[in-house]
């Protein structure tokens, strides 16, 4: 496996934001996710729910609401604005104020002509949406109090909406309010005074209307009546969100207690007339409340306060005991937040608000593979630098010298030159190419004399920097006229290359001295996660979402024999069943066959020499070859070397000095920052 | 040898003076004092004649006049002297030319220079945002006159947000802690252990320290007693 100096770390405080909405376009198979700080994400269901793209949020920004319409996606939050999303350049595409106070909830009809918004003074807003802006249409008649859901009826002839103590249903075409369903105040709260909010409500074709509200009820009422027909009384809290299957015959809803409850439209008994809501499954897979649900077709999708996204196939919609029946948990990004500078020993972590660097501890001892060694030197925070302006930072970069320091927000980049040697000193580069202005991924080249900005419509920017100057040098177009961004960014260590992947699939590589497109990689149909060129092989190795690893020779232009080899035998069934994505391909310079991969689990050790593993061979076979003596150990070992020891990582990286970054970040001190769970008494406890 | 005898002497001549003035000055009171016992004994009172008295008393009007026209000249210099140091105080709170320059210039200008390549949608944005009425300060401290539009907004927005914070965190909403949680996980998991205070060393570092301190405090108080 080959040994190495260990520098475990665990004072990287990544603190994930709480998972506010959620929304799902079934045409396209994405899931968008909006987080507490505002950020938006978007997973590719389709591509093993990968993390394709982030529009990270701003100060003040926070969302309540998302909704599809279309392949465009809308927001609106509590700052009263509804947002269009540009989901190429990754940016808010533009905002219109509402005028009626913060948004609790936008929906869309069916048709995606109208959007409706519920807003805090009591209207119901219409909104039409046009070619490229949303357009004010009308109001529904004015309620006393807040509009805190909405749901259209499938054919958008009448809305429903869930206020405090009632739900209001709307004729569409006149605005005005036809029917009001008094929703009972609850009897375990010990004030009984307390309105109960309708916190969510769900329009069925068959007129239904389905409500779960904060007495932690789930109440099923008849539209066309007006009438109660069932309760369902499911937990002391609240139910903070309902979910409807696309079929209509299921519903999900999710509590504060964490538990996310199905009913289904079934008959009790076997003749197939009297079709009622029965509550069947309780999934617990949160601790904390549960404020966003999808439901697929397959698997109900939650999320919540532990900021955690749970994807739970329903094990009567797929094949059991197959990858698709497997649960997901979705923790950590599925990009770097850890830049490495591996010359210098200098670590960059990436916050929201702020950036942190940090020089790596020293340890003079030497010791038996295992041992912990003693610390000469503890690592030390050099610098915290807050961010300027009210965006959140979406990108950053730390030059392999540890002299540059770069980081971009959605509305601007920012350069920092620094110097480490005896006083620290950080100074900003003042005057930065107009062409550095909308930046979703940052590098530097291996000699830290260049920075590569991915940017607006798929292109790539290459500057120089020079003693605190930054000069435009060129921009990389993409050969096809795909519009999607550039997601990864990797220069080589030689300095010639320079590999780019965007979400559509795509991997080029570009010559960086005769700034033309060297190639392009065969696209294949999963989007890369990692990829890198090998300094001394001049190839690119690329992994992908679904597990997938191709290496590529650069002089040759073709898929080298090691990859088709792989490709033809395929990949063992285990490593398939890896549910994180590989984040970052490195190579070991003393040992040009290995190459190091890690996902947020695991991170391995592929020798290129060593035969592949069979289907049938064990593959999670260290532990056991540790035991054998060295000519066994030598006919059972394989190429893939996978080491487990390490959990929840951030980054794994060689430095210069082959001793290797892993940065942890423990669940448990996740768990310890986020806001109360609900008291539950749990039998003799 | 000789300087310093010389300067010997002419310390002790100094002193001496020194002594001898002070002694003088210590006299005068004694010299009245005994003048006025002197007078106080059966001896008439002097001879004043009128011009003497009349001279005198012109010059202590005289003299009080001076005093009080100086007075008000002092007076005067202090208010001049004041109202300079007022003015070269306002100076020093004044912005330094530059920024005065730098503000006067029209906003949109630099701001197309950040902004130039970005889309129109970007711009416009960002100018709906910059209101007119804007004035940059030393520091990084930006002052707008606030609308009454936004007011409301704001407090409206407060309003929604404090109402899902007491909706789900307030009073009656029966939350535990993460503690709890944590140790009831420990307890009912595969693997037992303790609660998580006790598991993890770092939890509530604040707390233990105000712990340990309150020991401390209480075992020295119990100390004193006894000694």
């Amino acid at each position: 496996m080959g040994e190495f100096k260990v520098h475990r770390i665990r004072f990287f405080n990544h603190m994930p934001s709480a998972i506010r909405v959620m929304a799902f376009n079934s045409h396209t198979e994405r899931l968008v996710v909006a987080r507490a700080d505002g950020a938006v994400e978007i997973f590719n269901f389709a591509d093993n729910y990968y993390q394709e793209k982030v529009i990270p949020g701003r100060d003040g920004k926070a969302v309540e609401a998302l909704c599809w319409v279309g392949r465009r996606l809308f927001s609106a939050g509590l700052d009263g604005e509804i947002t269009e999303y540009d989901l190429e350049n990754l940016r808010p595409r533009n905002s219109m104020e509402a005028y009626g106070g913060p948004i609790w909830t936008i929906s869309s009809n069916s048709q995606g002509t109208l959007l409706a918004a519920g807003c805090e003074d009591g209207t119901v807003k219409m909104f039409e949406v046009l070619e490229d802006r949303i357009q004010f249409q009308r109001n529904l008649s004015r309620q006393k109090g807040r509009i805190i859901s909405l749901s259209w009826h499938p054919t958008g002839s009448q809305i429903a909406a869930g206020m405090l103590d009632m739900i209001k249903i709307f004729d569409a075409e006149t605005g005005h309010a036809t029917h009001r369903l008094l929703v009972e105040r609850g009897l375990q709260r010990t004030s009984n005074s307390q309105e109960v909010v309708v916190w969510s409500v769900a329009f069925l074709s068959d007129h239904t209307i389905i409500s779960g509200d904060s007495a932690g009820k789930v109440q099923i009422w008849d539209g066309i009546t007006g009438t109660l027909v069932r309760t369902h009384l499911l937990t002391k809290w609240d139910v903070l969100v309902l979910a409807v299957s696309p079929d209509e015959s299921s519903v999900i809803a999710g509590t504060s207690e964490g538990t996310v409850v199905q009913f289904q439209f079934i008959s009790s008994t076997v003749d197939q007339q009297d079709k009622q809501w029965v509550r069947t499954r309780t999934f617990k897979s949160h601790s904390h409340d549960v404020r966003a649900l999808v439901h697929t077709d397959t698997a109900v999708v939650s999320g919540g306060v532990d900021t955690q996204l749970v994807v739970r196939p329903l094990l009567d919609k797929v094949e059991k005991n197959t990858q698709e029946s497997a649960m997901r948990k979705i923790i950590f990004p599925h990009r770097n937040l850890v830049s490495c500078a591996k010359k210098a020993g200098l670590l960059l972590f990436q916050f929201s608000d702020h950036l942190e660097l940090w020089r790596l501890g020293e340890s003079d001892g030497n010791g038996k593979p295992g041992d912990r060694l003693p610390v000469k030197r503890n690592p030390e925070k050099l610098i915290q630098l807050k961010r300027k302006g009210e965006d959140n930072i979406c990108c950053s970069a730390l030059s392999p010298c540890g002299g540059w320091l770069a980081y971009a927000t959605v509305s601007s980049v920012r350069l920092y030159r620094l110097q480490l040697d005896n006083n620290i000193s950080i100074n900003k580069v003042s005057k930065l190419p107009k062409e550095l202005n909308s930046v979703h991924q940052l590098s530097f080249s291996s000699d830290s004399s260049k920075l590569f900005a991915s940017s607006i419509l798929s292109s790539v920017i290459v500057a120089s920097v020079k003693e605190l100057e930054c000069k435009y040098l060129h921009t990389f177009k993409p050969p096809s006229d795909s519009r999607q961004p550039v997601h990864l960014l990797s220069p080589s260590e030689d300095g010639n290359w320079l590999a780019t992947a965007n979400t559509g699939g795509e991997i080029h590589v570009f010559d960086v001295h005769k700034l033309k497109l060297h190639c392009s990689v065969p696209v294949c149909g999963s989007c890369p996660t990692a990829v890198s060129i090998h300094p001394f092989s001049c190839s690119l190795v690329s992994v992908h979402a679904d597990q997938q690893i191709f290496e590529f020779s650069l002089k040759q232009k073709e898929f080298t024999a090691w990859s088709r080899k792989l490709q033809k035998q395929g990949m063992h069934p285990l490593w398939l069943q890896r549910d994180a994505p590989i984040t970052r391909v490195t190579f070991n310079p003393n040992n040009p066959t290995h190459i190091l991969l890690h996902d947020t689990s695991m991170f391995c050790i592929v020798d290129q020499i060593l035969p592949l593993p069979e289907e049938k061979t064990r593959f999670y076979n260290q532990s056991v070859l540790q035991s054998l003596s060295l000519g066994e150990r030598l006919r059972n070992s394989h190429a893939f070397k996978v080491y487990r020891n390490f959990q929840n990582l951030l980054c794994v990286d060689l430095m210069e000095d082959h001793s290797l970054v892993v940065v942890e970040r423990p669940l448990l001190d996740i768990v310890s920052q986020l806001p109360a769970p609900v008291q539950q008494k749990k039998f003799a406890t | 040898m000789s300087s310093l005898s010389n300067m010997a002497k002419k310390q002790r001549g100094k002193t001496r003076t020194g002594y001898f003035l002070k002694t003088g000055d210590v006299e005068k009171p004694t010299k009245a004092f005994a003048l006025t016992l002197e007078s106080s004994d059966d001896e008439a009172p002097e001879e004043v004649t009128f011009e003497d008295s009349k001279a005198q008393a012109l010059r202590s009007l005289k003299r009080a006049l001076d005093s009080a026209k100086r007075e008000k000249e002092l007076l005067k210099e202090k208010r001049r002297k004041k109202q300079e140091l007022f003015q070269e105080q306002k100076k020093r709170k004044l912005l330094p030319v530059e920024v005065l320059e730098e503000i006067d210039s029209p906003p949109s200008e630099k701001h197309k220079q950040s902004e130039d390549g970005a889309e129109e949608e970007a711009e416009d944005r960002t100018t709906s945002v910059k209101l007119p009425n804007v004035r940059i300060f030393k520091g990084n401290y930006t002052v707008r006159a606030a609308t009454e539009q936004t007011a409301a907004a704001a407090f409206q927005r407060q309003a929604a947000e404090d109402f899902i914070q007491s909706r789900l965190y307030g009073p009656g909403s029966c939350r535990g802690t993460n503690n709890e949680l944590l140790s009831i996980q420990n307890k009912n998991g595969g693997k037992k252990s303790a609660a998580v205070q006790f598991v993890k060393k770092g939890w509530a570092c604040e707390k233990k320290a105000k712990a340990e301190k309150m020991n401390k405090r209480w075992i020295h108080k119990q100390q004193i007693p006894s000694s």
